[in-house]
């Protein structure tokens, strides 16, 4: 429920918060979920819109093997996940890329499937990367239990009583998904074969509708083991309990390099954000009803806030930093003189100077939740024709380049790069497991075969290539004398349309957290907790508190 | 159902192809493997992303491009930089040494020079020279007479191929230009190109051989591992929790 009419759109552009700010390694790796998260937009439109939802087989045994389909059914198409169940040893379950066997397999089948479908699925899905899956099919993904709070749920709902709120506030979830492949990955249907419809324009929303009904099967097939063991005890989870339940993840390095190999897509995320941003700085005015439901959201980021854990000694002080900011946004909120011209403004701008990275960007994440009327078009903005901005412009002269570069690449052409602590990592793939890696330069072997995500270094070179040529000169000339600087160049054109395009940090310095790119792209997603348990190893809860299947249609979404 | 555990723990299936059984990619899986591919045979990253590009056009027009350009990284492999691409003078962008010009380097080029005096304007006459497996060309082509609103003609002795307003361009390009190698001449002339309808369903019937092939030339990208790159890698904590 949005509590604010649209207004005329007014001059944002000076609200916009510029590239050289947004575009910092350390406040992406500060960002939270907001409306506009892929798992949001996905939710208000299957609350919205004439979609029903049922599940038409469960066919899982006393030992909980077996299959399930979950299904998703609008006025023209059908989309069924296909859930397997599997017996899984403990001396296998790893949240590696590297595991063989999984707790649970699934895919998302494009449409109604078949027996025969079913048949083709169960000899492919759970050998996961092993199998192959088809055009019918949009993702291919598995989960692990959580081994602690499964058994804990089963044993007490078996036992004819609930499990205790402490194990399930300490976990968050019953299973966590290692992996949630889509975009042609492994036969599944392209991305270009399915965006053109309106359910799936937005990024990501396979992927967040496969993990919305794998968080009902995995309390389902609890709840059916509990049935099983307890017999004619056994009793259902509290419906309060199990809202609090999300699907984990666990993600590693692998997803870092995506929002450095997608540079219209970020941008694209990020616009739409600052764009959300900006329209509520520029308003004139505030609302008592937006300002009550900003007095709700910060209790509930609060609550968030104190159930979010970590032992990582990054993410230990950045979450004292995010409650003591929440606190302090409580206070301020309560006070805060809302009848003043541009109050959303002012308050931003008193956040900016006296809140911490974490804590504004959480402001902006508030701010943004009582406005859905006035931003969440902006949804709508968020995906990439990516292939339209794949062609160079041969025709650009050698000076306009250089342009780009000193303008829009000043923040990569003021690293040195002569010194080890700035070159002192390298990206790399593993032969061993073709998954990406980051290694140290002076002590690996393997950094010839760099990858290139270090953009900073690429434009770097390509500078001091083209700052004692001919201005004239076209790229063309420039590209035929030097095939090297081809992707830097693709890269600065991309960027002269796209100011959003290039994370602006040193991604081979010595200090560079891979979690903050990780967090980036998990706060898109709509991850509501944040779980570092190396500096590129994360855990998070997604579409904890969120409805499920069987109740979303009853309640009103926001 | 029990999981049976299989040798496999990589992020890629492809390798999983066995016979001549053809394999079904996705276009996001040929760009992917073509473009590695095209990196370990030794082009630039910004040169492999044209090699992924056209592998992928091709296949979503039903043609087997990972095997052509499969064929193409053998013979063009270990090849100097200066032998593979054009010398652009007008009229005439034959290789400096006379040699057989790389198809996606001369394609890419052309692209460059979509808006340059000396490129495929219309009313040239560009004197190509060899090109090798010049299937691969007609992605680049294609963009071109989108990009300048012009017909292209590619013609040797054999071979005419028009990328035009016909409804058949494509099927004839594609029988014109699947040899191994064509002596080339490009002429191109104001017009609107029909454009073939790209393909959702996957008829192009890459075999096993050819993605094998292709993750040869793809691994020369990857690092052998190390005690310290797998210590490295994952969680420092268990996941059995």
């Amino acid at each position: 429920m949005s509590l604010i009419q649209p207004t005329a759109a007014p001059e944002t552009a000076r609200y916009r918060r510029p590239a050289s700010e947004v575009m910092r390694l350390a406040r992406m790796g500060s960002g939270h979920p907001t409306r506009l998260s892929f798992l949001r937009v996905l939710l208000r439109r299957l609350a919205g819109e004439d979609w029903q939802m049922d599940r038409p087989v469960w066919s899982v045994d006393a030992r909980g093997v077996g299959h399930a389909v979950y299904r998703v059914t609008g006025a023209e198409r059908t989309y069924s996940l296909v859930a397997f169940a599997h017996d899984l040893p403990p001396e296998m379950r790893s949240d590696r890329v590297i595991a063989t066997a999984w707790d649970a397999t699934f895919t998302l089948f494009d449409g109604d499937p078949t027996p025969e479908d079913i048949a083709r699925l169960a000899d492919n899905v759970p050998l996961q990367e092993a199998g192959r899956i088809s055009v019918k099919e949009l993702t291919l993904a598995r989960a692990n239990r959580s081994v602690r709070l499964f058994a804990h749920v089963i044993d007490a709902l078996a036992a004819g009583h609930q499990p205790e709120a402490e194990e399930i506030a300490a976990v968050g979830y019953l299973m966590r998904t290692t992996a949630v492949y889509g975009s042609g990955k492994f036969g599944a249907a392209d991305r270009d074969d399915i965006a053109a419809r309106p359910e799936l324009a937005a990024p990501f929303q396979v992927e967040m509708l496969t993990v919305w009904l794998i968080r009902a099967f995995t309390v389902d097939l609890a709840e059916h083991m509990a049935a099983v063991k307890g017999g004619a005890r056994a009793v259902r989870l509290d419906p309060e309990i199990r809202r609090s339940l999300g699907v984990g993840n666990s993600t590693g390095l692998g997803m870092a390099p995506f929002i450095v190999r997608h540079p219209v897509l970020l941008n694209n995320w990020m616009t739409a954000r600052e764009e959300a941003l900006a329209r509520v700085r520029a308003q004139q005015s505030a609302s008592q009803a937006a300002v009550s439901h900003l007095q709700e959201v910060v209790v509930a980021a609060i609550d968030n806030a104190k159930a979010w854990r970590s032992e990582h000694p990054v993410q230990v002080p950045k979450l004292r930093d995010l409650r003591g900011d929440l606190d302090l946004l409580k206070q301020t909120f309560a006070t805060w003189d809302f009848r003043q011209p541009h109050p959303w403004d002012e308050l931003w701008t008193w956040g900016e100077s006296a809140l911490t990275l974490e804590g504004q960007e959480a402001l902006l994440s508030l701010m943004l939740e009582p406005h859905g009327a006035l931003v969440d078009d902006l949804a709508d903005r968020m995906c990439a024709d990516e292939a339209a901005s794949f062609r160079l412009s041969g025709a650009m002269t050698v000076g306009e380049l250089r342009g780009i570069l000193e303008t829009d690449y000043a923040w990569a052409l003021a690293i040195d790069f002569t010194t080890p602590e700035n070159t002192a990592r390298f990206w790399y793939v593993s032969e061993e497991k073709l998954e990406p890696r980051l290694g140290d330069r002076a002590t690996e072997d393997g950094a010839t075969l760099e990858q290139p995500l270090c953009i900073a270094r690429l434009a770097s070179e390509l500078y001091a290539t083209v700052r004692e040529m001919d201005d004239a000169t076209p790229v063309a000339s420039l590209l035929l004398a030097h095939p090297e600087h081809r992707y830097a160049v693709r890269r600065a054109q991309i960027t002269r349309a796209h100011p959003f395009a290039e994370v602006q940090d040193n991604l081979i310095a010595d200090d560079m957290l891979p979690i903050d790119l990780l967090r980036c792209k998990l706060a898109f997603f709509g991850a509501s907790q944040f779980d570092p348990r190396s500096d590129r190893w994360v855990r998070i809860n997604l579409f904890q508190g969120a409805p499920y299947p069987d109740d979303i249609k009853a309640e009103t979404s926001r | 159902m029990t999981p049976v555990p299989h040798d496999q723990t990589r992020g890629d299936s492809t390798p999983f192809f066995r016979d001549a059984k053809p394999a079904p990619l996705s276009r996001n899986e040929v760009a992917s493997l073509c473009m590695k591919a095209a990196r370990g045979a030794g082009m630039s990253w910004g040169m492999a992303e044209e090699a992924g590009f056209a592998a992928a056009w091709l296949a979503a027009h039903g043609i087997d491009g990972p095997a052509h350009l499969a064929a193409h990284l053998e013979q063009a492999q270990g090849r100097a930089w200066a032998e593979l691409c054009p010398r652009v003078t007008p009229g005439d962008w034959r290789a400096a040494g006379g040699g057989t010009l790389c198809p996606i380097v001369l394609g890419a080029t052309l692209c460059d020079h979509a808006a340059l005096a000396q490129g495929p304007l219309a009313g040239c006459s560009i004197t190509l020279g060899m090109v090798d497996h010049p299937i691969l060309l007609l992605p680049f082509l294609a963009e071109i007479a989108r990009l300048n609103k012009v017909l292209v003609t590619v013609t040797s002795a054999q071979v005419t191929a028009c990328i035009d307003a016909s409804d058949t361009w494509m099927q004839t390009a594609t029988e014109m230009l699947s040899g191994q190698a064509a002596d080339l001449t490009l002429t191109a002339r104001e017009g609107a190109l029909k454009n073939p309808p790209a393909q959702t369903a996957r008829h192009t019937k890459t075999s096993a051989d050819t993605i094998a092939a292709l993750n040869a030339f793809a691994m020369r990208t990857t690092v052998p591992a190390s005690e310290q790159s797998r210590a490295g890698a994952g969680s420092t904590l268990g996941d059995n929790d």
